[in-house]
């Protein structure tokens, strides 16, 4: 249904004139789309895609909130840092934040107009919810941790660093009401499947050195759900796609890859930033080209970076995994728990 | 990066990581785990260990500089003391895994008081333990350093960590406390809470008897608030004492199905819960009768019942009611305050409870006091679900002493590794030193800061003689676990072991002149306990497991045996009032290359994290690419073998089993349910936590992950 969703605005004066895949594609969305003035409930027994379904599944048992993680049980491990080990991982949480806070307030409500179902508005809200949720999380992690000094500095940082800025700002384009909708879930799932991951780093590595290990199964909570996030996007990126000609297919590639190419270079130069001086940044950026590859396969498209370019230390590679980790009964709660799906018992099951 | 090279100047780390992803040909990648392991006492252990000259030198300034306890030492000539540590390292032990040095170094081994050198080989502290325990037999000292080295028995962490250190915590793992409906004796838990986290046991505190939120206080209706403040005050007590942040202390509280809190009690590991009631880190445990699985089948309502109201109609706390029994009397007696829920609806929320948390532990009453062979009532289990004792309430006069000294329970543990165990040149003697050696942990122990368990301590003597690497062991012997072999051999063992350990504590009442006390009221006594043994065999039904004993030159006990057992038994007594426990063995079993427990193993690799040695890969004991077909996953063998094979082991030890539930995310709250009531049927006596797996979604798993495959 549109009628809660308006279309985007007309395009504010400076923004360029719809291009013609914009139009080809609003006509592709008016055949498949009810009429807009009648507004219609969402029924879920009837579906035009499957994986709506599977998604918006997947997206609820996974519900968590920062409260399950004892993350005060970090607070001995936090002060075994070194002072700018612990300035560096105030700023990382920061970085993430900002895009998390991106993602949830602009991202995935712009990309509501331009739902191709009902459905996917109801799993698009999920994700604008989560993403407020993992915002959140990072306040729990500070508060927990931090002096309310540092936490103001890192923030300050944030706003004054220019290389969070500009890929903040390239994303933020995109993201831009006038802006082309499929060129909106390009930069989103390199959002959600690229630009985290030079912060996620650095958690997921001191986890694999014993230190912050409630605060890695936190982001990995969070890890697990931007890997769906940027897998749905790009899966509805695909989807609509489909139904454009080579050449506009061809010229969203370009679009895709330009952004990669732009996206990718402030990475690096943010990434030397923040990692040069404990000396990680060479392992960091082969990180970033796995996942660079990744967030390209979520679009459909071919890798960009080669097999030796992408050899991360295999323990940060295995450490993202959040399934069937087998912790110390009492130490944390682990991130493999789901919401369970409730179905009463029947007499047969009483048979004794 | 899958393709990376194995080189030999790489960070131990990263080659105990690539265990947890296929090389380029799908293959599981152990040679990286050895190569780690190797690289891990290059590049770090040896470089950071203490060298001495000789054993004099090592000793002498381990003794001077107040390492070692030297009242352990001078138990012993010096000269016996350099044939036990020559015959320790004439062993040349080696650790297999990655996982099991990293573990004994980071978290067992002694070390510099600023922690950054090490002082202890595996040896020397294996030597240190035998000779403490040993109190200065040298016979003993030598077969228990033998049963050690040679991985066959493990004492568990606290014993193995702390035996022959100066400053050290307890050698006792685990204790239960009892908690009255006052506000004495409420307290005094909590100060024991604190006193016996100090010292580096998990605790269980039994909240039944607690009155209700709403119940009267002095007569004045409304005025309690139930059981979930005082877990508030527990939780916020372990978390306070931390062992000088070795690790937090750590605690469960037990509630029976009945209590009119229940639902309360479990909304506090709700996902959603408010702060103000959300338990984060104390694990809950449900006490449930035989009567709520009666009411569930029937589909009726389960009465609640007031402990308050309880205690003042039958002049007893409500935990030593049999809710089965009292029920329909206590519906119907007026005086006893009640409310109501669907049966069927509490076992669908506590399903509900355990998808979002693991908990509660669920601890079957009445099949656990029909199996005790001990004189007195079975009210609560512990931390890990499988200590099962009685106990007895203290009082408390108004200057908070004791005015009727109780007993509360502890017990040590620690385990046979089952492969090793089978390997035995002689299985009986294995097991034997394996009971001597709990109980010189439990006549050392004397707990002064909480007299209760003191006193139950000096009088049960009670021990847990677990079992670890069932898994491992049938999967080296190509035994499916679960298959009927694997229940077979399971059955066999266990009974075989059962025997041994009463042998053992046969001997040992002979040799102290005394039982423990309660004997001559205990099933052990008449000699009933005996009858299961003496009127049919426990022998191996099918072939294979006939061969596999025969095989490993292990002898199985006859009936005649289990009889001239039994007159022993009847005559001299038994020294410990319960011998068997078998506990789910995290730690230990990595270092003594187990499997843990009698579980099927999480993961082909497994990813283990503790707070203080973060993620690390640990492959299951015995496996190659060739005979992965035998280490299929908890998950792929699902809760009814796991059921079974436990239901097995359960006839035969006194006290209970940690038994995990493993469900694929996709189940739901009935297959749970489902799963329990199986349990109940099969005379499972507790389980402990119920485990999830969610598989990643097709197109967001990691590339070439082994635990993330199914």
């Amino acid at each position: 249904m549109r009628a809660a969703f308006p279309a985007p605005s007309e395009p504010r004066a400076p923004a360029p004139p719809r291009t013609p895949i914009r139009q080809k594609v609003r006509a592709v969305k008016d055949t498949i789309e009810q009429p807009r003035a009648v507004p219609r409930a969402i029924n879920w027994n009837r579906l035009q895609d499957e994986k709506d379904l599977e998604v918006w599944n997947r997206l609820t048992v996974n519900f968590w909130l920062p409260e399950k993680v004892p993350l005060s049980n970090d607070v001995q491990s936090w002060a075994t840092l070194r002072p700018e080990e612990r300035e560096l991982t105030i700023r990382v949480f920061t970085g993430l934040t900002l895009l998390d806070t991106i993602q949830n307030s602009l991202g995935a409500p712009a990309m509501l107009a331009d739902a191709q179902t009902p459905h996917e508005e109801a799993v698009l809200t999920n994700i604008a919810f989560m993403e407020a949720v993992h915002a959140r999380s990072y306040s729990s992690i500070f508060s927990t941790l931090c002096l309310t000094r540092e936490v103001d500095e890192a923030f300050r940082w944030s706003e004054d660093n220019p290389h969070l800025q500009e890929k903040a700002r390239l994303i933020l384009d995109e993201y831009d009401a006038g802006a082309d909708p499929l060129r909106r879930r390009i930069a989103s799932v390199f959002l959600e499947s690229f630009l985290f991951y030079s912060g996620f780093y650095l958690p997921m590595y001191w986890s694999s050195r014993g230190k912050l290990t409630n605060t890695a199964d936190l982001i990995r909570l969070i890890i697990r759900d931007e890997a769906i996030h940027g897998y749905y996007i790009g899966y509805k990126f695909q989807r609509a796609a489909e139904r454009l000609s080579e050449a506009e297919r061809q010229n969203l590639k370009d679009f895709a890859f330009n952004l990669m190419f732009d996206l990718y270079g402030i990475e690096t130069r943010y990434t030397g930033e923040l990692y040069d001086g404990i000396g990680l940044t060479g392992d960091v950026k082969a990180f970033l080209h796995y996942n660079a590859n990744k967030a390209l396969q979520n679009l459909g498209y071919e890798a960009l970076f080669p097999p030796a370019a992408c050899e991360v230390n295999p323990a940060i590679m295995a450490a993202l995994s959040p399934d069937s980790e087998n912790h110390d009964f009492f130490s944390g709660s682990g991130s493999s728990y789901v919401i369970g799906k409730t179905v009463a018992t029947e007499d047969e099951d009483w048979d004794f | 990066m899958l393709d990376a090279e194995l080189t030999p100047t790489s960070d131990f780390h990263a080659l105990n990581a690539m265990l947890n992803l296929y090389d380029g040909e799908g293959h599981i990648r152990f040679d990286a785990d050895r190569l780690a392991a190797r690289q891990y006492f290059l590049q770090h252990v040896n470089q950071n260990t203490v060298f001495f000259h000789s054993l004099d030198e090592k000793l002498g300034y381990l003794v001077d500089e107040g390492y070692y306890e030297v009242e352990v030492l001078d138990q012993y000539s010096r000269n016996f003391q350099r044939k036990i540590w020559d015959a320790a390292y004439a062993k040349k032990f080696r650790f297999p895994a990655f996982l099991g040095a990293y573990k004994y170094y980071t978290s067992y081994t002694l070390k510099t008081r600023d922690g950054q050198r090490y002082l202890e080989r595996y040896e020397d502290r294996v030597v240190m333990v035998a000779l403490s325990l040993a109190r200065g037999d040298e016979a003993l000292a030598m077969r228990l350093m033998e049963e050690i080295i040679s991985g066959r028995f493990q004492p568990a962490t606290p014993t193995f960590l702390n035996a022959g250190k100066k400053s050290r915590g307890e050698l006792i793992s685990c204790f239960l406390l009892r908690m009255e409906d006052n506000m004495e004796s409420i307290g005094r838990a909590i100060n024991s809470s604190l006193q016996l986290s100090k010292r580096g046991g998990g605790v269980a505190l039994m909240l039944t008897n607690i009155r209700e939120h709403g119940a009267p206080i002095k007569g004045i209706e409304n005025q309690s608030s139930g059981v979930i403040p005082v877990m508030k005050l527990l939780e916020d007590s372990f978390s306070y004492a931390n062992q000088l942040g070795a690790r937090q202390g750590a605690g469960a509280v037990y509630l029976n199905a009945h209590h009119p809190d229940i639902l309360r009690f479990l909304d506090t590991k709700r996902e959603n819960a408010d702060e103000k009631i959300r338990i984060k880190t104390l694990s809950l445990g449900v006490v449930i009768p035989d009567v709520t699985f009666e009411l569930a089948k029937r589909n009726e309502d389960m009465y609640l019942f007031s402990p308050h109201d309880v205690e003042r109609v039958y002049g007893k706390p409500f935990s030593e009611i049999s809710v089965t029994d009292k029920y329909e009397e206590m519906v119907d007696d007026r005086r006893i305050r009640k409310r109501k829920i669907n049966a069927r609806a509490f076992f669908q929320t506590l399903a509900e409870i355990q998808f979002e948390s693991g908990y509660p532990y669920i601890m079957f009453e009445d099949t656990v006091n029909r199996a005790n062979p001990i004189d007195g009532r079975i009210s609560m289990s512990n931390l890990c679900s499988e200590i099962l004792q009685v106990n007895e309430a203290s009082r408390f006069n108004d200057d908070l002493s004791y005015d009727h000294l109780g007993t509360d329970i502890s017990c040590n543990l620690g385990s046979l590794n089952i492969a090793a165990t089978m390997d035995s040149p002689d299985f009986g003697a294995t097991v034997e030193t394996a009971i001597r050696a709990l109980t010189a942990v439990s006549e050392m122990s004397a707990i002064d800061s909480v007299p209760s368990i003191r006193r139950g301590n000096d009088e049960a003597h009670a021990v847990g003689l677990g079992q670890m690497n069932l898994h491992g062991f049938l999967a080296r012997e190509s035994i499916h676990y679960g298959s009927d072999e694997g229940i077979d051999f399971t059955s066999c063992y266990f009974a075989a072991i059962t025997y041994h350990a009463i042998r053992a504590s046969n001997a040992l009442a002979r040799e102290h002149g005394h039982s423990f006390k309660g004997f001559e009221k205990s099933k052990y006594a008449d000699g009933s306990f005996f009858d299961k043994y003496t009127s049919r065999d426990w022998l191996p039904e099918t072939d294979a497991v006939r061969a596999l004993f025969e095989r490993l030159n292990v002898a199985l006990p006859t009936r005649e045996e289990w009889s001239e057992l039994k007159q022993a038994v009847m005559r001299d007594g038994l020294y410990n009032r319960n011998l068997q426990a078998v506990p789910p063995t995290g730690s230990i079993s990595y270092i003594n290359n187990s499997t843990s427990s009698i579980h099927p193993i999480v993961s082909k690799i497994e990813i283990r994290k503790e707070g203080k040695i973060g993620r690390v890969y640990y492959p299951a004991p015995f496996m190659n690419n060739d005979n992965l077909d035998y280490y299929r996953d908890a998950y792929e063998i699902g809760p009814d073998a796991i059921i079974d094979t436990y239901a097995a082991a359960t006839e035969h030890v006194d006290q209970g089993l940690s038994l995990t539930l493993f469900f694929p995310a996709e189940a739901t709250t009935r297959d749970i349910n489902r799963a329990q009531i199986r349990a109940w049927k099969k005379g499972i006596k507790t389980i402990y936590y119920v485990r999830l797996r969610q598989t990643a979604l097709e197109g967001t798993e990691v590339e070439g992950c082994v635990s993330c495959t199914l």
